[in-house]
């Protein structure tokens, strides 16, 4: 067992051994990097210094008091794991660990204005806390969970908790992985005048990565940028989760997507009408046009037994080749005879024409402000909606009535309100985020209801976790496979209005560089969302995060950004295999057998 | 049309060439479900073994200056082998050791094989799509204008030789008791997860060998996304041709002339390109829909074995 209690002592020691060889490699501090990565780089045990000394009015004084505090510490917490306070004295220990790291993150910060006041711009720029100090972080927080897991029914706890303990230690793992890659891809630049300067250059490379990936959280635009990428992945994430739950495996949300896609261009381009008749009929063809799509595997599982994967798969080629044939150009010969086609724009490139103005979808700034004044009408809309949903305790088809009702009902009233006056930036106006972020909500809510709150939906995950017993409660299973993928190829097919009718990338028109492989991105997004709506939600921002994240180690340290793809495709594996964890983590009859033995101790 | 025997030369040798990358994939998939494990991670395999041989290849040349080295291309293809059984190990390991859904698992390396290649060209060659032309490519083996990779004659030869493995060896027999029965086999003495193991490293070595042929045989670099769903076509032959050598034989024929035709009517005004390059795609889903129902797999593919 994980949790045999002299293993504790060894544990922290463990943890301490490399906490303190982190603190001895790795720099604690970077009060400035210049724009390849190279940076200023402090530790107790001696700085890098590329220019040879601080820049002006920085002070480091603060540093050495701080390490001698924290070695003070790390002796300290090594002390009580082998003492008899154990569990419940290394939850103190992690405690101040965390105020530590908030001490060590307020001293810097502080110098750092310090020195940035001399100046009329900022002297110090790009400046963060350095590997080192991060380590002391995750010790802290090693440390509580150390402590959670060694009191009684702390296996219990995380073991009830797999949903999320599991894809939270894949992307450990899977960053971890990520660091050797960047160390092995890219030299660090700079003299080193030892090795451990060697390490430390590399480590602050490795770390300054991550921080460039995860920079769309700590920067407007890019969060906005990050969200309009997370757009397409709910409803590819939604569109595999799914299939997941249902037992069966959609790898083919790319060409459901192109569907989607061309059928949303169609009525996008050709379907004169007003406003509120073009547009809910563009994004109906979207999703009924990925839907039968993916359907057609459906069936051809359910009448010929072919499986699934192969088979979509298969439909994503085709489903590419058609899309080409659209677009790439207006006249073909067939035995000899032309054939005309009208949907490709006059030039070189590949591409449809535009889409009516009737059919896109809002821009973001049009749904928050329009007309430069903030409006109440989507947040008031969103919270009546949820009052409705949660105060009314009927049936579920009355409470989405409700909640629908009452959504409506606060659109308007939000709208007649009148909204303080706001001006955007162009570096926030200039993000493509659009209505389809709504739609991507809604979609989540959707698969919220449907899985979780209808008899169908009941039915799904019946089949979904034994396809033998949910045909003998009543399931005809035939009918239902053929249903959930024709539901999990609208949810891939209403992704393409992100792009068509959104304007998701640069034009409300369908084109080549359509990125239909966000259908494969939602396989990791299912998996590490783990088939639930909050779940893939919150998945596909990370992924929204990583991969506007990823512009940034490419623009900044050329390592290409694929290193995202690599990341995704690592989660994927490592959630696989169940972390690695114990088997009782992956295994639920396993599971319950630790949950059983926790509650006997209790007793 | 002109059907003249200059079209159907070219047609029967480009079907052969064709066929080649399938035969590979489909007879390494087929010792994988043998064994109880769904390989459908050979897609992927087949690109990290393409990028392999052309990477090694090239760096070698790079290395060695210009002149013909003979001897060089089957370093890459020995390497290519090489990477494309460690890819598969760690599919195995995934699914075995651990006993994760195959298919997930599978799937992971394919992923990684969309994104791991433009790393890998990014540090060598600065851009992200196409690795450097190699000059020393598989020579050409036959009489003049019926030349062929040696490859090619590997692959048709590997038919007979692995059904005589399959069935006509202690260690075929083991194999396939493995996929069928692996309780019964375990009983009896036979290691099921080594057995099993040495199913998925080599369904992973012979993609391996098919990606080397696609690189530096067929073409004389690596281009991102070249297997263009090879492995998938090839697992849906080895589905149709049964699990059997022979069959295989036949199936990947199939779609080995399905891909041929696709690209000797390109430039015909017979039909658009664009849409005789998703034939082969057609005829496996047609293929899958049409004949599954009358072949059956080994019964444990895709269930993890526990003792």
């Amino acid at each position: 067992m994980l949790t045999d209690p002299r293993r504790l002592g060894v544990l922290v020691l463990l943890g301490g051994g490399v906490l303190l060889l982190l603190w001895y490699l790795a720099p604690w501090a970077v009060p400035h990097r210049s724009f390849g990565g190279e940076g200023l780089l402090l530790s107790p045990f001696g700085h890098h210094l590329p220019q040879g000394n601080l820049p002006q009015g920085y002070r480091d004084g603060w540093l050495y008091p701080l390490f001698y505090a924290s070695l003070a510490w790390l002796l300290l917490t090594l002390a009580v794991a082998w003492s008899k306070a154990g569990p419940k004295g290394l939850f103190w220990m992690g405690l101040l660990g965390l105020l530590l790291f908030l001490l060590t993150y307020a001293l810097f910060q502080g110098s750092v204005a310090q020195a940035n006041a001399l100046g009329e711009r900022p002297i110090l720029r790009r400046h963060s806390l350095g590997l080192g100090s991060y380590a002391t972080l995750a010790y802290g927080l090693y440390l509580l969970l150390l402590a959670r897991l060694f009191s009684p029914g702390g296996l219990a706890f995380l073991v009830r908790r797999r949903g999320v303990v599991v894809p939270l230690f894949s992307l450990l793992l899977a960053a971890l992985l990520g660091g050797v890659i960047v160390a092995v891809l890219k030299e660090p630049s700079g003299e080193v005048g030892s090795l451990r300067e060697a390490v430390m250059l590399r480590l602050d490379l490795i770390t300054y990565t991550y921080q460039l990936l995860f920079s769309p959280l700590v920067n407007p635009s890019g969060f906005l940028q990050s969200l309009l990428l997370a757009t397409p992945l709910v409803f590819t994430g939604l569109a595999v989760a799914l299939g997941f739950r249902g037992g069966l495996f959609n790898i083919g949300a790319p060409g459901q997507l192109i569907l989607g896609a061309i059928a949303a261009m169609l009525v996008g381009v050709y379907l004169p009408g007003p406003r509120w008749l073009v547009l809910p009929l563009a994004l109906l063809a979207a999703a009924l046009a990925g839907g039968l799509w993916g359907a057609l595997p459906g069936w051809l599982k359910a009448r010929f037994g072919a499986h699934e994967v192969i088979n979509t798969i298969m439909l994503n080629y085709i489903a590419a080749s058609l899309f080409l044939f659209l677009i790439s150009a207006n006249e073909y010969k067939f035995f000899g005879q032309t054939l005309h086609l009208p949907f490709k724009y006059p030039g070189y490139e590949a591409r449809s024409y535009e889409v009516r103005p009737e059919a896109r979808l809002p821009h973001w700034t049009e749904l928050v402000a329009p007309g430069g004044e903030l409006s109440f009408a989507l947040p008031l809309a969103f919270l009546l909606g949820l009052l409705g949903y949660v105060g009314v305790r009927r049936s579920p088809g009355h409470r989405v009535l409700s909640a629908l009702l009452l959504g409506v009902a606060g659109y308007l009233v939000g709208g007649l309100l009148p909204g303080p006056a706001v001006a955007f930036g162009p570096d926030l106006t200039s993000v493509r985020l659009n209505g389809a972020f709504l739609l991507a909500l809604l979609a989540l809510f959707f698969f919220h209801f449907y899985v979780f709150r209808t008899v169908g939906g009941y039915e799904l995950r019946a089949l979904g976790l034994a396809p033998k017993a949910a045909e003998y409660g009543g399931v005809l299973a035939g009918r239902k496979v053929v249903w959930v993928m024709f539901l999990a190829g609208a949810l891939a097919g209403l992704a393409a209005t992100h792009y068509v009718l959104g304007g998701g990338i640069d034009e409300y028109r369908l084109k080549q560089s359509l990125p239909y492989s966000v259908g494969f991105d939602g396989i990791a997004v299912a998996l590490m969302g783990q088939n639930t709506p909050l779940g893939v939600g919150l998945a596909a921002w990370l992924f929204g995060i990583l991969l506007t994240g990823g512009l940034q180690v490419n623009l900044q340290l050329g390592i290409s950004r694929e290193l995202v793809a690599v990341l995704q495709a690592l989660i994927v594996l490592f959630i696989a295999a169940g972390g690695f964890l114990p088997r009782y983590f992956t295994d639920p009859l396993r599971a319950a057998e630790v949950e059983l033995k926790a509650e006997e101790v209790k007793r | 049309m002109n059907l003249d025997a200059a079209f159907l030369v070219a047609l029967f040798l480009s079907t052969l060439r064709q066929t080649t990358p399938l035969l590979f994939t489909a007879l390494g998939g087929m010792f994988s479900e043998r064994s109880g494990v769904v390989n459908i991670a050979l897609e992927g395999i087949i690109l990290f073994g393409a990028l392999t041989a052309a990477v090694v290849v090239e760096r070698l040349e790079a290395a060695l200056g210009p002149g013909p080295h003979p001897w060089l291309p089957w370093v890459g293809v020995l390497a290519a082998m090489a990477v494309g059984g460690l890819v598969a190990w760690v599919h195995a390991v995934v699914s075995i050791r651990y006993r994760a859904d195959q298919i997930i698992s599978a799937t992971a390396i394919n992923l990684l094989a969309l994104g791991a290649p433009s790393l890998v060209l990014t540090y060598f060659y600065g851009n992200a799509t196409n690795s450097k032309e190699v000059t020393n490519r598989l020579p050409l083996w036959g009489p003049e204008g019926f030349a062929l990779s040696p490859l090619v004659y590997l692959a048709f030869l590997l038919v007979p030789l692995s059904w005589w493995v399959l069935f006509k060896t202690p260690f075929g027999l083991r194999l396939r008791a493995v996929g069928e029965h692996p309780e019964a086999a375990d009983t009896l003495g036979v290691n099921v997860y080594r057995m099993r193991y040495i199913g998925v490293v080599l369904s992973g070595v012979l993609a391996g060998l098919a990606g080397a042929y696609l690189a530096i045989g067929f073409l004389n670099q690596f281009v991102r996304g070249m297997s263009a769903g090879m492995g998938f076509i090839a697992l849906a032959a080895m589905i149709f041709g049964k699990w059997h050598p022979l069959g295989i034989l036949f199936s990947t024929l199939l779609f080995g002339l399905a891909s041929a035709l696709a690209i000797q009517l390109q430039g015909t005004e017979i039909l658009p390109a664009v849409l005789v390059q998703a034939f082969p795609y057609v005829v496996t889903v047609l293929v899958l829909a049409g004949f599954i129902g009358r072949s059956r797999p080994p019964s444990a593919v895709g269930k993890p074995y526990e003792k």
